[in-house]
């Protein structure tokens, strides 16, 4: 019997199912199938997934996370319509939210999560567009519901072989469940990554299909492999592997992803616009509170990077003041001496901009020039008398002066 | 068979680290107008009123009073935050790592220090220092600072402050909880226990 058992165990191990991974192909991404119309959820397990979404989404317009300006949701919307096609978009419900990091979703029932930190992050419509039409992807073709059934059924696998390995109850067995096991959670693992490089496929598909440049899909990896090499030296750590693919990975490594999409893309897309200047104008209402909230997050060549890449298109008030806080915050005296020349410039462009007045006051306090920090902070109490540390700014001009 | 005494086994281990575990983690019960002294320094509190205090400290210098419970009503006691260390504990000091205190730090940036620590630490986007006044901790000339938030599971909190620097170290007290009933109903309590928060002479 323990015989049997354990051969039946070696048996299930053969059989642990293999997914069928579309290799990066080198020809553009083909046209996506013709759009079928408004999906309903078939099935009791698409139908409860759709039900457990639909509540998230009930909170979800409650959250105060979500940025709620017309005009900024507006034009996140077109982009995706421009993308993946009027008759897609339409149900799209999305969301932006407050959230400084580079990420996006879409769940079943169609609920659109666009992160403040990926809006920050991209340089054009077209990058933008090649985000959300990859999430559009995940949406059209129900990668949600396959990835929970095939955690089920992965899970249910290893239900019956813990079972049966411990009817059997021999070394061999359990030896055979722990390499079932990590077929299975590698199996998993995989098949995630080969949602997304089907996702990466459908989103290229519709972009060589819409007006908007393709080739920008691979930049926007390209980008990001830059800002995480920026991040890393900053901390002093080793450089990252972009290629290799790590066993429970979710993703397939940026490396890979930034030249499959760049064959993906339609050669005779080359020359399209890719909306940098309507993308530039879009954002600028917000573009300097997304600034901020990254420069917060303490990771400080990531911020530099971000920093010097909104600057190509020349150097703001604004950035200068921004490159001022982040090399503040970090403190030391080397930082002192840069932030202050940063604010100085800043306020050479925007003698108006209070924020830069303050930084700068406190930065030449800090670094011994008592009477020049005065002035600022003075100049910045003219500006902002009623700004929310007023009071405090005052006291921290009296104090000075007795130094 | 031979399942069953492992099973055996693997029962009285983890009654043995259930136990010892809950000896471990118990939180401490600070009784009502009896002296405290806080995260090893010199600051100690006498609370005109009963709070716990929970036993897993989140920084090096710090630690947790509440009356309800964890993330409902936090009072987070800072006692002597040394120059070239971070408010809290680090999850990665190479990877993740935290705004740290300088001997540099002024008082008026105290709370950006805070706010800095609050974004890095929870990865969030939204934090808002709503009002920063001069004002007394511990008998001395120190900052006072009240602020908006909202964490990763989307619930507003509010939270208000008091520091001091003295020595070149920091000493702080913040008060946070849910802007939802639980703020305004803790806020006078923790105004007072604030008030009670010595330091050695």
């Amino acid at each position: 019997m323990k015989k049997l058992i354990t051969a039946l165990i070696a048996t299930v191990i053969a059989s642990v199912p293999v997914s069928a991974a579309p290799k990066s192909k080198v020809v553009a991404a083909p046209t996506p199938p013709p759009y079928t119309g408004v999906y309903q959820p078939q099935g009791v397990d698409e139908i409860g997934l759709w039900r457990e979404d639909d509540e998230r989404e009930r909170a979800l317009t409650n959250s105060p996370l979500v940025i709620r300006d017309e005009a900024l949701n507006a034009y996140v919307k077109s982009v995706l319509c421009k993308t993946v096609g009027s008759d897609r978009c339409n149900t799209v419900r999305l969301y932006i939210l407050r959230v400084p990091l580079f990420n996006a979703s879409m769940s079943p029932n169609g609920t659109m999560r666009v992160f403040s930190g990926l809006l920050l992050r991209t340089r054009s419509e077209a990058e933008l567009g090649a985000v959300l039409g990859h999430e559009f992807g995940h949406f059209e073709n129900r990668h949600t519901l396959q990835q929970f059934k095939s955690a089920r059924s992965g899970t249910d696998l290893l239900s019956w072989a813990a079972l049966l390995a411990s009817m059997s109850g021999t070394r061999q067995s359990y030896q055979n469940f722990d390499s079932i096991r990590l077929s299975v959670y590698g199996g998993l693992a995989r098949f995630e990554r080969n949602q997304e490089r089907e996702a990466d496929l459908l989103g290229l598909g519709y972009l060589n299909n819409g007006p908007l440049r393709p080739h920008a899909a691979s930049r926007v990896w390209r980008n990001l492999i830059l800002e995480v090499e920026a991040s890393s030296a900053a901390r002093g750590l080793r450089k990252p592997n972009f290629n290799g693919v790590s066993f429970f990975a979710s993703h397939p490594p940026d490396g890979e992803r930034v030249n499959y999409l760049y064959a993906l893309a339609a050669p005779d897309g080359e020359g399209r616009d890719d909306g940098t200047g309507r993308h530039e104008a879009a954002l600028k209402p917000w573009i300097t509170a997304f600034l901020d909230d990254q420069v917060s997050l303490n990771d400080f060549g990531a911020s530099e990077f971000l920093i010097n890449s909104l600057a190509e298109s020349g150097w703001t008030a604004d950035l200068w003041r921004a490159r001022g806080d982040l090399f503040r915050a970090r403190g030391n005296p080397r930082d002192l001496m840069n932030a202050a020349d940063f604010y100085a410039k800043s306020v050479a462009m925007n003698s108006e901009l209070a924020e830069a007045h303050r930084g700068l006051g406190l930065s030449l306090i800090k670094t011994g020039r008592q009477v020049e920090g005065r002035t600022a902070l003075e100049r910045y109490l003219q500006l902002q008398p009623t700004a929310s540390d007023a009071s405090m700014i005052a006291m921290t001009i009296a104090s000075s002066e007795g130094k | 068979m031979t399942a069953v005494i492992r099973n055996t086994w693997v029962l009285t281990a983890l009654c043995l680290a259930t136990v010892a575990s809950g000896a471990v983690h118990a939180n401490a019960y600070r009784e009502k107008d009896k002296i405290s002294k806080i995260a090893n320094s010199s600051m100690t509190v006498t609370p005109p009123r009963d709070w716990n205090r929970l036993t897993i400290k989140p920084g090096k210098y710090a630690e947790v009073w509440t009356l309800d419970g964890e993330q409902l009503n936090d009072v987070t006691f800072y006692g002597g935050v040394e120059p070239g260390t971070p408010l809290l504990r680090e999850r990665n000091k190479k990877r993740d790592p935290l705004p740290k205190f300088t001997t540099t730090t002024l008082l008026v940036e105290v709370p950006e220090l805070l706010e800095g620590t609050y974004r890095a630490h929870k990865k969030i986007g939204s934090f808002t220092l709503t009002n920063t006044q001069p004002g007394q901790f511990l008998g001395r000339d120190g900052v006072h600072f009240t602020y908006d938030y909202t964490d990763q599971d989307d619930l507003p909190r509010k939270g208000e402050a008091r520091a001091v620097l003295i020595d070149k170290k920091l000493y702080m007290v913040t008060f946070d909880a849910p802007r939802l009933h639980y703020f305004n109903r803790t806020l006078s309590d923790f105004r007072t226990l604030a008030d009670a928060a010595k330091i050695a002479k």
